[in-house]
């Protein structure tokens, strides 16, 4: 085609012309809706800075512009959409079983959290009674990948400050912890093995010994690796103080789990809203208040070694019997919605599902706390220097997977 | 289930439902016109006797004669999560006034309504797209807007009427499976 | 629905838009994309999406090519050798993960599997120091002209291994409507990785089969395909 004639703007063929790729922070249209206009107006002494889709940090293809008077950041608009993969889209052409499988890449470090989120709607939905064995096997899987995504938490948020041991450090922890997964689910990452009703798999010996072995050092592991960053003085006054947040502003901006927790609400939905087993289960909610960088980062390893108390709780309370109800293979629910929530490592990770009657999902909805937290980065931001935006964003714990679906 | 807030609610909102309360589960229901959702939300979050301060989920339903804006909210006073639907928005001309005044946070929300079904939120200072590009014209999750390759070939067959489209010109009707008593393809010329 | 840019101009201010005119719905019937059609691959005209054809045919890229020039091309030399074991034993990725298969490039690069061993280890954040493109996750339509940005600003020689299905056909997104479906419809791929996400074993083999082809310099700039080499009714 030698015309210069531009197909549409909606055409899933992607169009490179010279400008592509090539970002000037201040878009070439004029500003469309009020915050564009704010944000994309210079005051004086102040410019425009693009941080690109490709950074080294490591949450992710998030692209942020950041509009500074030096060092310090004035006003941050982070621009979304390179991760954009239309799940919410195809999951409205797919069974109920199949979905669950697409949901997996959301959150891609706490893969089981997706699925229970989806899992837990469609039983709703469907009035399935999931077997008990079935509901401690995925509280026990689930509470691994906690852990296993708060050990990544604590690599990258010394990886964005600028550490690079503890990032080595967690990814022992992490591998060892899906290792274990993969003997029990098939796959070291996107699990797969929640399915409507139960599970996949029944324990096996594999994974029981793994666990074991794990288990008995987990503690002074998780020792260890705080000891390499608690006490750090560098990592601790950098942190301290920064992007501090308030209770009322936490609950304004929809913020849930560790990031609300910090702020003094002691807000998790396993116990505000119980679903599973959890109400059989004895833990504490770590709350602190300061609300700051460092309260997250200390919050999530409370949670880990809460998690460890609910895994062991878990092993030594495991009934037996089946791992799955059975259910037929074309489930067609009844027209209704459902809604359900589970406490991801991020926050409340929900699913609403619309379904009218056939064998696919009308609608999908997947709430994701990641995408909520991003909204407050800019508000977290003022005037802080550039260098912090990484950190404040690695507090927040996004999953670009997540945020954009 | 909490059948006495189902009585609270209609007490406080007696005229303003467009339907019954319906409960199922853990869920709570309610369904209000997309005019009524500024004094609905701010009687919610404010008053001292339902106190929901806390908006778990804005999200938008195109169900292909009208859409949906839907909230869920949570409160400590009822163990239920509050589904709220602005039901009746048009397909044509979706409008709903915007809750950002009471939660900052849908702010995102609403854009991600905007941009997958087009929905405008009146109100929200920041209503541009946020996943696909800004100059996309499209809205992705409408239930007009076709994914390639589409249900029609999936082993579900493409029930739903809006799915009974064109298809790939190459599909044999024969290989696709279609369940009983759905309208037949159209025969590949 | 972007305002004209000629109303900016004239009143030199900046112009808000009112409500009325935020958004104009505009519903395209997808009749574009219809992906077991005989146009799908190509479109029915040439990839000329990118200007990588240009820029290669213009020979601006071969500039620093790293070779022996002209006569000399032909007599493989004990420098020619020497100077590919060296560069297949430092190949120094960019970071540059997109989705999930980051995570398993990160535990590949991490402690327990060690890409160190074979000299991979400096991810490199930014393109001019990096020797391979390593695109883990899936490529979405809107970062796929930053990623092309990132490609041509990588020096020569520079390979590019695609890790996962969403990188090497589309994977589990292939009929999503913002992927690309597959990064060799936009830039020259050298070594493909399936799985998804593909084990750290996996990863580690494709490198060492990446080194391999450094080695035998098979994997050479002009004689790569752009655009997918599947064949037409696969």
């Amino acid at each position: 085609m030698t015309t210069t004639q531009r197909p549409s703007a909606d055409d899933p063929r992607i169009l490179l012309d010279q400008e592509a790729g090539v970002f000037e922070p201040v878009p070439p249209y004029p500003p469309r809706t009020e915050r564009e206009a704010e944000f994309y107006t210079l005051g004086d002494g102040e410019m425009f800075l693009n941080m690109g889709p490709q950074h080294p940090s490591t949450h992710g293809v998030l692209r942020v512009v950041l509009k500074i008077d030096g060092e310090n950041v004035v006003d941050l608009d982070p621009v979304l959409g390179y991760l954009h993969r239309g799940v919410e889209k195809l999951a409205e052409n797919a069974d109920y079983h199949q979905v669950i499988s697409q949901v997996d890449p959301l959150e891609y470090v706490s893969s089981l959290f997706n699925e229970w989120g989806a899992v837990l709607s469609f039983e709703k939905l469907l009035d399935v009674e999931v077997p008990r064995r079935a509901e401690y096997i995925r509280v026990l899987s689930a509470e691994l990948n906690r852990i296993a995504s708060h050990a990544l938490f604590m690599g990258w948020m010394a990886l964005d400050l600028g550490g690079l041991t503890p990032i080595l450090w967690s990814f022992i922890e992490r591998d060892e912890i899906v290792e274990m997964l993969a003997s029990l689910t098939g796959q070291r990452m996107l699990f797969n093995y929640f399915r409507i009703g139960g599970v996949n798999g029944d324990l096996n010996h594999d994974f029981m010994s793994r666990l074991g072995n794990w288990m008995s050092r987990a503690t002074e592991q998780i020792e260890a690796n705080q000891g390499l960053l608690n006490e750090n003085e560098i990592f601790v006054r950098r942190m301290r103080g920064l992007g501090p947040i308030d209770t009322k502003t936490a609950l304004r901006m929809c913020f849930t789990g560790p990031n609300l927790r910090a702020t003094g609400v002691p807000f998790d939905i396993r116990r505000a809203h119980p679903y599973s087993v959890y109400p059989e289960l004895d833990f504490d909610i770590p709350t602190r208040v300061e609300g700051d960088c460092l309260a997250r980062y200390l919050l999530r390893i409370d949670e880990v070694k809460q998690s460890l108390r609910i895994i062991d709780q878990c092993l030594h309370q495991m009934p037996d019997g089946p791992v799955i109800a059975k259910l037929p293979r074309l489930l067609r629910p009844r027209p209704g919605r459902a809604y359900a929530a589970v406490e991801s490592p991020r926050g409340q990770y929900a699913t609403y599902v619309v379904s009218d009657g056939t064998d696919q999902p009308f609608r999908m909805r997947i709430h994701d706390p990641s995408y909520i937290h991003l909204q407050s980065v800019g508000l977290l931001m003022k005037g802080n220097l550039i260098a912090d935006t990484m950190a404040i964003m690695a507090s927040l714990d996004p999953i670009m997977g997540g945020v954009d679906k | 289930m909490d059948r006495r807030f189902k009585t609270r609610l209609e007490a406080h909102f007696g005229d303003r439902l467009t339907g019954p309360v319906r409960q199922r589960h853990d869920q709570t229901e309610i369904r209000i016109r997309p005019g009524d959702v500024v004094p609905v939300m701010t009687e919610l979050h404010d008053n001292p006797d339902l106190r929901f301060e806390f908006l778990a989920d804005l999200c938008g339903v195109d169900t292909g004669e009208v859409m949906q804006s839907v909230y869920h909210l949570w409160s400590d006073t009822t163990p239920d999560w509050l589904r709220v639907i602005a039901d009746g928005l048009s397909r044509d001309d979706p409008r709903v006034p915007s809750v950002t005044f009471l939660w900052p946070g849908a702010e995102w929300m609403e854009r991600e309504a905007y941009d997958m079904f087009g929905m405008i939120f009146e109100g929200n200072r920041d209503l541009r797209r946020i996943y696909m590009p800004p100059e996309y014209t499209s809205f992705p999750l409408r239930k007009d807007f076709y994914l390639p390759d589409d249900a029609a070939r999936s082993p579900g067959g493409g029930y739903r009427h809006m799915e009974q489209t064109h298809f790939p010109a190459n599909t044999p009707s024969a290989t696709v499976r279609r369940l009983p008593g759905s309208r037949q393809l159209p025969s590949v010329k | 629905m972007a305002l004209s840019k000629d109303k900016a101009e004239a009143t030199g201010t900046l112009v808000v838009p009112e409500p009325a005119e935020v958004v104009e719905p505009l519903v395209v019937p997808n009749t574009f994309w219809t992906s077991t059609s005989p146009d799908a691959y190509t479109g029915g005209h040439e990839p000329d999406h990118t200007h990588l054809r240009e820029f290669e045919a213009s020979g601006l890229g071969s500039r620093d090519n790293a070779r022996w020039s002209g006569p000399l091309e032909i007599i493989p030399t004990k420098a020619d050798y020497v100077l590919d074991l060296i560069r297949m034993n430092s190949l120094w990725p960019l970071l540059s993960g997109l989705a999930c298969c980051a995570i398993e490039m990160m535990s590949t690069a991490t402690s327990r599997n060690d890409l160190d061993r074979w000299g991979h280890f400096p991810f490199r954040a930014s393109p001019r120091q990096a020797d391979v493109l390593i695109v883990a996750g899936t490529l979405t339509t809107k970062m796929a002209g930053p990623l092309i940005r990132l490609w041509e600003q990588m020096p020569e020689p520079k390979w590019c291994v695609a890790l996962g299905d969403c990188t090497c056909s589309g994977g589990r997104y292939k009929r999503s409507y913002s992927t690309v479906e597959g990064i060799d419809r936009v830039m020259p791929v050298d070594v493909y990785i399936p799985g998804c996400p593909p084990r750290p074993e996996g990863l580690m083999y494709g490198m060492m089969k990446l080194q391999q082809l450094v080695k035998q310099r098979r994997g050479h700039w002009p004689e790569r395909a752009i655009g997918p080499t599947v064949p037409q009714d696969v």
